[in-house]
């Protein structure tokens, strides 16, 4: 303190210089001590099974191709760690990976399943987020935004809040979205048993050979976006067996901006369709170009049936994004018109599901009566069994043979076994085959809450216990051929099954897609 | 016994596991402003390895191919006898790497390297050169790089150069769909990976000018006269200073006041 006002010291040249000196001595000495001497590169970490001598193979390894145009799901490269997951299940679980030659085409194959968003242990693969278009429309006032709810989404929503796995929460789901601000809600169920009235009929046609030389037995199920377009890339020449009918969510889609709006006196170019999906090949069916079916029968070809499909884990998220806790919210009820539903439409989202749905209304069909009480409950398509079947007597027709397949690897073992008996001339054992693309049908789909890795059955179970138990316990109705306003819809709009309406609106055509890759010869 | 890789093109699905591992593995971040993947990849101060992606013509339409790039490890590197730091330098296991310590960021080597493969790294306030080690490293362990070790697609053979480029030409030789070359054989002299191809190479963005002989050889055509320009440019300047000095002493003595 005391020399606060005294002079600073005068630093002589050669001290000046002597103190640089001694700067630059210091600091190239620390340099060449301190620092790193080592080649650049190597400071990182690979995981485990990669840091072996290069003579012994790494069993898992990798990750799979996504196209970054893929419409249901995408990468953040940042988050990827190269466990190998995702080839495992697409490869073991769904067979499309490395069941294609390479050199590749001009088509990076994938089915859009999205099961590996449910392996990828660190969330780098997820679906493609699409919650900003869907608040951007509810924020539109001039648009009026429509919903739709998958069967299996109510058993599956509530795990994202902390309920347990299968805790049914159909109420409280239709509850958040009305305080979203969706202006209807309607559930896909309606058009389930819709679609159970048209596949039942084309059934019942093929069976007793209407449709002979056209569309031959077995049926194939048309539900599972995934299941069709893995049919398209690996099986094109059994595409004939496919039920031409859409999948109930692109039925809804058609109905919406057709019936809907002319039942309501919408526009229909002002109507936002938005669905609430388990499953990710959704986002990429709605964008199929042909699924614009509402839009030509208005004559406006640019208006999409399906506008944007989010998963049920895009919605838990925009639910909890607003604030809302879903768990305090009371039950609330789907709009009239496409709201009303059956047990038969709600076991849609199990494996094995939408052929007891079938079966019961196609007895009906045929007979003209109610099926018994057996059919009601058929255990032997129930369950998480890979490949199942049953053999049902039907009077009138005799014996019905049917297969249910879970989980494309399981798929594959039909197919084969069909193209196996058509080359040897062989007459076909199964009237209907369900082929659902996820292991377990809907309620494990690519677009449901994560859970354990890999997702384990015992989940599975509970979300299918959780389905039949609506089935059995909650719905009032058990038929498809029951439903009140399926019924109204025919008799204002459709006429009748298959007809040339329901025709142009609720059936469709596939695509052969086995150009777009080299498949492998199996077996 | 210097390692070398064989990347047959045609078996590529563009999955970009090599990519992530070469992040992984060598601590290095990601930016959107330079994809390691797709038509725009390339190659960076942060991205050692891309996987470019090329739509051609094929007999029948279009096709996807994936072009893997990245350093390819020249057995004669232009960038080392560029070097007089020595900061880079080629090993006799084959990869051909960079000491930081040592560099003194001429960027002579990235003006020698005919593949344009080093990088700089121009946003940092000390930048260094960057290029793909070819995990030396793991190398030198007996590993095969990251980004081979991962590849799912087996599209990569990792062993002794004489042995991939052995197997290489028995595989275009065995199968007609591939281009009847192995690239990386003789471009600039040989380099360390090797690549196979069923779509002529110069469609797939490889610089198929690149002479067989080394860029070594060239610059060492006129380098090789350093040592006799350096001596005789001595003799001449002595020479010089002696007649100088001499004609200055004249001067003195006749006292004429010459000015030099």
């Amino acid at each position: 303190m005391e020399n606060r006002t005294a002079k600073p010291k005068t630093v002589s040249r050669r001290g000046f210089l002597k103190m640089l000196g001694g700067v630059s001595l210091t600091g190239v000495a620390a340099s060449i001590a301190g620092c790193s001497q080592d080649p650049a590169g190597g400071k990182g970490w690979l995981p485990q099974q990669y840091q072996v001598a290069s003579s012994w193979p790494v069993q898992v390894k990798g990750r799979i191709p996504i196209d970054p145009n893929n419409p249901s799901i995408v990468r953040d490269d940042k988050k990827c760690i190269l466990c190998g997951q995702c080839i495992e299940a697409c490869e073991r679980v769904q067979t499309v990976y490395g069941y294609y030659e390479t050199p590749i085409k001009d088509d990076i194959t994938c089915v859009n399943c999205g099961q590996c968003t449910l392996w990828c242990p660190t969330a780098a693969i997820t679906e493609r987020d699409e919650i900003d278009k869907v608040v951007r429309a509810l924020e539109d006032k001039n648009l009026h935004v429509v919903v739709q709810t998958a069967p299996a989404t109510r058993v599956a929503l509530g795990e994202e809040f902390g309920l347990p796995p299968g805790s049914i929460v159909e109420g409280k789901q239709v509850a958040a979205l009305k305080k979203l601000g969706f202006d209807a809600v309607f559930d896909t169920n309606f058009t389930a048993d819709l679609t159970i009235m048209e596949e039942g009929t084309e059934l019942v046609r093929r069976v007793a050979g209407d449709l002979k030389g056209v569309k031959p037995l077995p049926q194939f199920t048309s539900c599972s976006p995934g299941w069709v377009k893995f049919c398209e890339y690996f099986y094109p020449d059994l595409l004939e067996h496919m039920s031409s009918c859409k999948s109930p969510q692109q039925m809804l889609g058609a109905l919406v901006k057709t019936y809907y709006a002319k039942e309501k006196g919408i526009d229909p170019e002002k109507i936002f369709s938005v669905s609430i999906m388990p499953c990710t090949a959704k986002k990429y069916e709605c964008n199929r170009p042909e699924m614009n079916d509402a839009g030509k029968h208005v004559g406006k070809e640019k208006l999409r049936d399906v506008d944007v499909v989010l998963t049920t884990r895009e919605l838990a998220r925009l639910i909890k994004m607003k604030g809302i806790d879903l768990t305090k919210l009371e039950d609330a009820q789907y709009d009239p018109l496409m709201g009303e539903s059956t047990g038969a439409a709600v076991i849609f989202g199990a494996t094995g599901g939408v052929m007891e749905a079938a079966v019961r209304s196609a007895y009906f069909l045929i007979t003209k009566q109610n099926p018994p009480e057996a059919l009601l409950n058929l255990t032997p398509v129930r369950g998480l069994q890979g490949v199942k079947e049953a053999s049902l007597e039907i009077p009138g027709v005799g014996q019905v043979n049917v297969a249910i397949s879970h989980g494309l690897s399981n798929a594959r073992k039909l197919l084969d076994q069909l193209r196996e008996d058509k080359k040897q001339g062989k007459p076909p054992r199964y009237h209907f085959i369900e082929f659902m693309s996820c292991p377990g049908g809907c309620i494990s789909g690519g677009g449901q809450p994560r859970t354990s890795l890999p997702p384990s059955d015992q989940v599975r179970q509970a979300r299918l216990n959780s389905i039949y138990q609506i089935d059995a316990k909650i719905y009032k109705k058990r038929l498809s051929h029951e439903n009140q306003e399926v019924a109204m819809l025919y008799q204002k709009f459709l006429e009748k099954p298959n007809s040339h309406l329901a025709e142009e609106l609720l059936h469709t055509e596939y695509v052969d897609r086995s150009k777009t890759l080299t498949a492998k010869k199996n077996g | 016994m210097a390692k070398g890789v064989l990347v047959d093109i045609t078996k590529c699905v563009g999955c970009g596991s090599c990519t992530v591992a070469c992040k992984l593995w060598n601590d290095m971040k990601f930016s959107e402003k330079e994809p390691t993947m797709g038509p725009e990849a390339k190659l960076s101060a942060n991205n050692w390895t891309v996987v470019r992606f090329n739509e051609v013509k094929k007999e029948n339409g279009k096709v996807w191919r994936f072009v893997k790039t990245q350093c390819l490890h020249c057995q004669d590197a232009a960038c080392a006898s560029a070097c007089f730091a020595k900061a880079l330098q080629k090993t006799k296991d084959g990869p051909v790497i960079y000491y930081p310590h040592l560099c003194v960021g001429c960027r002579y080597c990235m003006i020698a390297c005919p593949f344009n493969v080093p990088k700089y790294e121009w946003d940092k306030t000390f930048p260094l050169v960057s290029k793909c080690q070819m995990c030396s490293t793991k190398v030198a362990k007996g590993e095969a790089p990251a980004c081979v070790s991962v590849c799912p697609a087996g599209v990569f053979k990792y062993g002794e150069r004489d042995e991939i480029l052995k197997e290489a030409k028995a595989t275009i030789a065995r199968d007609s769909k591939y281009v009847q070359e192995v690239y990386g054989e003789k471009q600039a002299g040989g380099t360390s990976w090797l690549y196979i191809s069923d779509v002529p190479f110069e469609q797939l963005g490889f610089n198929t000018k690149i002479s067989s002989v080394p860029v070594s050889t060239y610059s060492h055509n006129f380098l090789k006269y350093t040592p006799v320009v350096a001596v005789s440019w001595g003799i001449i300047l002595t020479g010089l200073y002696h007649y100088t000095k001499r004609r200055n002493e004249i001067s003195k003595d006749s006292g004429k006041n010459v000015k030099l």
